[in-house]
């Protein structure tokens, strides 16, 4: 079976996840998961780096929009780095631009969260 | 990469090789996505095009399992994929009650994220992938769903 995988780092009060792997319908309550975490801990300044992601269903889009409200909310984002042209692709043609921030590099997404506008 | 009309049509193969039946759980969809691939690559495509063709194909299953199985997973899906020179097609038969993705209706992007919505992405995704999404209803208790993409 594909799996998934989820590795979690820190850079100051931001947690930067990178997925591994395939998201879909199947794996996605892991994501969903490690979110909700997040939001018990109080983390709400996040960096997802896609690099080591094979594979993204609109399963693993969802669970995106379904935290991003929140996080903004308690002045956090989620920012999203490292896709490939395969995974940046998805999130494009459904139009996911106009509401995420999406960066080339991780340390740009970090930068951003540091330096807001 | 051969010329596609030196390769034999998968419609040509030998046996039941281009179908899989599979149980209705989502835990299978790595193996629907994987046949698919298997089956593209075999005829030549090229990667995107492979891409949109096993997310529209996961998309389409992911709903039967949710919305007409409800995870039950003794109930089964067949996937069966044909290609002439122009177009690669895909067949999924479940049972059920089914639903005719054309009468979803696609949902405004922008008053879409403006509104933080939540799932309903599946439909639009597979209509934006594939040129062509047919519903039938072929027998009391069968349904058939064709998604095309031409070459």
């Amino acid at each position: 079976m594909e799996d998934f995988n989820i590795k979690e780092t820190s850079n100051g009060q931001i947690k930067i996840l990178h997925l591994e792997g395939f998201l879909d319908a199947h794996t996605s309550s892991s994501l969903e998961s490690t979110f909700n975490r997040l939001i018990d801990e109080k983390s709400f300044k996040v960096v997802v780096n896609f690099d080591k992601l094979s594979y993204i269903s609109s399963a693993g889009l969802g669970v995106f929009m379904a935290y991003i409200e929140q996080m903004r909310n308690e002045q956090g984002d989620i920012k999203l780095c490292e896709m490939s042209d395969k995974i940046y692709n998805v999130f494009d043609m459904l139009g996911f631009p106009l509401l995420f921030e999406i960066y080339k590099e991780e340390k740009n997404a970090v930068e951003k969260f540091n330096t807001p506008d | 990469m051969p010329s596609r009309s030196l390769i034999l049509p998968i419609s040509e193969m030998k046996d039941d090789n281009n179908k899989i039946l599979i149980k209705s759980s989502t835990k299978n969809l790595a193996e629907v996505r994987n046949f698919i691939e298997e089956k593209a690559l075999l005829i030549g495509l090229d990667s995107q095009v492979i891409n949109q063709i096993i997310l529209s194909v996961d998309e389409a299953c992911t709903n039967i399992i949710k919305y007409t199985h409800n995870y039950n997973d003794t109930n089964t899906i067949e996937v069966k994929v044909s290609d002439t020179d122009n177009q690669f097609q895909v067949e999924i038969k479940y049972k059920g009650e089914g639903f005719d993705p054309n009468k979803v209706k696609t949902p405004d992007m922008v008053e879409y994220f403006k509104n933080y919505k939540v799932g309903g992405l599946g439909i639009p995704m597979m209509k934006k992938f594939m040129n062509k999404i047919e519903y039938n209803h072929i027998k009391p208790d069968l349904n058939q769903l064709i998604l095309t993409k031409s070459l």
